[in-house]
């Protein structure tokens, strides 16, 4: 499988490091928000292998447009922890000073576009700056991706459409871990305790054939492959648009806000051979990069940075709050100056 | 030239000077437009400029965003304002909230033309006056010409600002006609405009309803400051609060429904800083608060009747 990447060993092994960093970010952080440091949170269990392989496959001249379960990829593509964990925990360092939820990043010098809350409002978007790209005839591709209850939306299908109508150079990134919140996507076992629902009947990637572009479906739970299909997508993208599913498992709940408990069996339990971090970890033995030794010191290692980074982050000042009204418009506004007398 | 041709002129002024103008929306290429706003303009710029999409209105906005957020001046048009709803997560979620939301790390450099309000008897779904939506969005500049003049100033105004605006043309005016030049020029899109001066009571209004005002204050010689607003939000404070001071009386006029609606903010407004100055309740003449009827629509807009009514009302009252 080596041979067929274009990356070095210890690139993949980097990206093995912080598939294990964002396993172990993700428990504290959860774990802050529980304690009351994050008044929300997105937990990341079971994206890993997705995030970390989209990260490698973007290259500097391509763009990308998340959307709120993230993390990884945004740390894989080099995006610096400081500027990722300050928009998490919302502190005065934070890009956008701390206007919006955890994972909502917006760092434009990175080419990656403003998370948007609302399920696949980026989508259109996406498409928008696929047209400025080959506009500008500037060199690389969008990628932009979004989870399984997004290809419900009417944003989902009019942006599909537009991209194969106007033969975009995309990449639409469907992250498929079986559930929207608590609705099955499929009428498939996949621990849902009531089956008669479900997000949709029909295949995801086939939804692409209809918009006049190919659509695949792949392994979401082995970073490597997940590289290696990203890649080949966004340099194929030139010739137009690609859907790629990414078959995964959401192993957590949907936020802190949610207990799956109330309508799902975990069929993938942490540890199980459908955890993406173990079935990374057999991908980089089969290749060997990685052996028990190292697993033990690179999680050992991982643990200890991850519980400083959290006592750092969650301790950090907020933003000041004089600085709530600034930047609603280029020029303010006579009542914003008046509402600036209300913030005491 | 007609409004219309204002228009055009703006979008073609604005091409020539910078390839970053794109045009895009339903009809707007091969036909030039239902209302030939944009005729004439794909032979001139061509395809990759001047764009037919699909019919999706969420679509049109939402692509004309992420132009935008790469740093091309998207302008898409919208049929009809009345179709426009189906894109209103985009205005009012990611096109109105960018900025603020990124602390200026991406802003929208936009312009959503539409054709809105009465004129053509469109019924429920070809006449609606749904600017309180946009003015009630933090973030949008919303504006509405009234003349052709004002309508290609305003228009290449509001392609220079680094915002998203709502570029609300009114179809009942889109044939008259007026003096307007070939050349670029631009309109300040944060200034009221005083239309008439005169000292016995104030009249505010925008858009639609300024011809009307116009013919009905010069038809009944009433002595009174017309005020076009130009620019819903942010409205210029100053030009009103120096004109109710002077007057002591105000009369709103607007074709949109009255309850809730941009009226209401300007009087809560005038009443929170300049009750002292006031000589009568503050009166509107507005679009009835029910959806626009098709066969009945003369009934539903303002009229000189019902103007002249509330003057009458303001200039007795004691």
């Amino acid at each position: 499988m080596i041979e067929k990447t274009d990356i070095s060993k210890e690139d993949l092994l980097n990206a093995y490091r912080n598939l294990v960093m964002e396993r172990f970010l993700d428990k504290k952080m959860l774990n802050a928000s529980k304690q009351g440091f994050l008044p929300f949170y997105i937990p990341l269990m079971g994206h890993e292998a997705i995030h970390i392989g989209i990260g490698l496959a973007i290259r500097n001249n391509d763009f990308f447009y998340p959307y709120y379960r993230d993390f990884g990829a945004v740390i894989e593509m080099g995006i610096p922890l400081d500027m990722a964990l300050s928009q998490v925990f919302a502190t005065e360092n934070d890009n956008a000073l701390g206007r919006s939820m955890p994972d909502h990043f917006s760092f434009k010098k990175y080419n990656i576009g403003a998370v948007i809350t609302p399920v696949a409002g980026h989508l259109t978007a996406a498409t928008g700056i696929a047209y400025a790209y080959r506009y500008r005839k500037k060199e690389g591709s969008i990628i932009t991706t979004f989870g399984d209850g997004a290809t419900s939306t009417p944003d989902f299908h009019v942006a599909m459409n537009f991209a194969g109508v106007y033969n975009l150079p995309m990449v639409f990134f469907c992250e498929n871990n079986q559930f929207a919140i608590s609705v099955p996507t499929y009428p498939t076992e996949n621990g849902a305790f009531d089956q008669t629902y479900m997000e949709t009947r029909g295949d995801i990637y086939k939804k692409a054939e209809a918009y006049g572009f190919k659509g695949i479906r792949i392994d979401g739970t082995d970073f490597v492959e997940v590289y290696r299909q990203t890649r080949k997508a966004l340099e194929n993208a030139k010739n137009g648009p690609v859907l790629i599913e990414a078959m995964s498992y959401r192993m957590g709940p949907h936020s802190t806000a949610d207990d799956p408990n109330k309508y799902r069996t975990n069929t993938v339990p942490e540890g199980s051979a459908k955890d993406p971090l173990i079935a990374s970890q057999k991908t980089m033995k089969d290749m060997d990069i990685l052996d028990d030794g190292m697993i033990k010191s690179i999680n050992d290692e991982m643990d200890k940075k991850t519980t400083e980074l959290v006592n750092k982050y969650e301790r950090e000042p907020k933003p000041d709050k004089h600085t709530m009204l600034d930047n609603l418009y280029e020029e303010e506004p006579w009542y914003i100056s008046e509402e600036r007398g209300d913030v005491q | 030239m007609t409004m219309v041709k204002a228009l055009n002129s703006a979008l073609d002024n604005a091409m020539e000077r910078d390839d970053s103008v794109i045009l895009l929306g339903e009809d707007v290429g091969t036909d030039g437009g239902v209302f030939r706003v944009t005729d004439g303009l794909l032979n001139k710029y061509g395809k990759e400029r001047v764009m037919d999409t699909p019919l999706a209105e969420l679509g049109i906005i939402g692509f004309g965003i992420g132009m935008a957020m790469e740093g091309l001046k998207a302008i898409p048009e919208i049929q009809f304002q009345d179709f426009l709803y189906t894109g209103m997560d985009q205005i009012i979620n990611q096109m109105a909230k960018l900025r603020y939301r990124t602390n200026g790390d991406y802003t929208v450099p936009m312009v959503l033309r539409t054709p809105y309000a009465g004129g053509v008897h469109g019924g429920p779904y070809h006449s609606q006056s749904g600017e309180a939506y946009f003015t009630h969005t933090q973030g949008l500049t919303v504006v509405t010409p009234s003349t052709p003049y004002d309508a290609k100033g305003l228009l290449l105004s509001s392609i220079e600002l680094d915002d998203p605006v709502i570029f609300l043309e009114p179809k009942r005016s889109y044939f008259i006609k007026g003096e307007v030049p070939e050349d670029y020029y631009k309109i300040d899109l944060r200034k009221a405009n005083v239309l008439k001066e005169g000292d016995d009571l104030t009249v505010i209004t925008y858009g639609p309803s300024v011809p009307l005002v116009q013919n009905t204050v010069k038809k009944n010689n009433v002595n009174a400051e017309i005020i076009d607003l130009r620019t819903l939000n942010p409205f210029d404070i100053n030009t009103i609060l120096t004109s109710v001071k002077k007057t002591g009386r105000v009369l709103i006029v607007h074709e949109a429904p009255k309850m809730f609606g941009v009226g209401a903010e300007l009087a809560a407004t005038i009443a929170e800083k300049a009750i002292d100055y006031l000589s009568a309740p503050i009166l509107r003449v507005t679009g009835l608060d029910i959806p626009v009827p098709f066969a009945l629509e003369d009934y539903y807009v303002p009229n000189e009747r019902r103007i002249m009514e509330a003057v009458n009302k303001l200039l007795n009252y004691q």
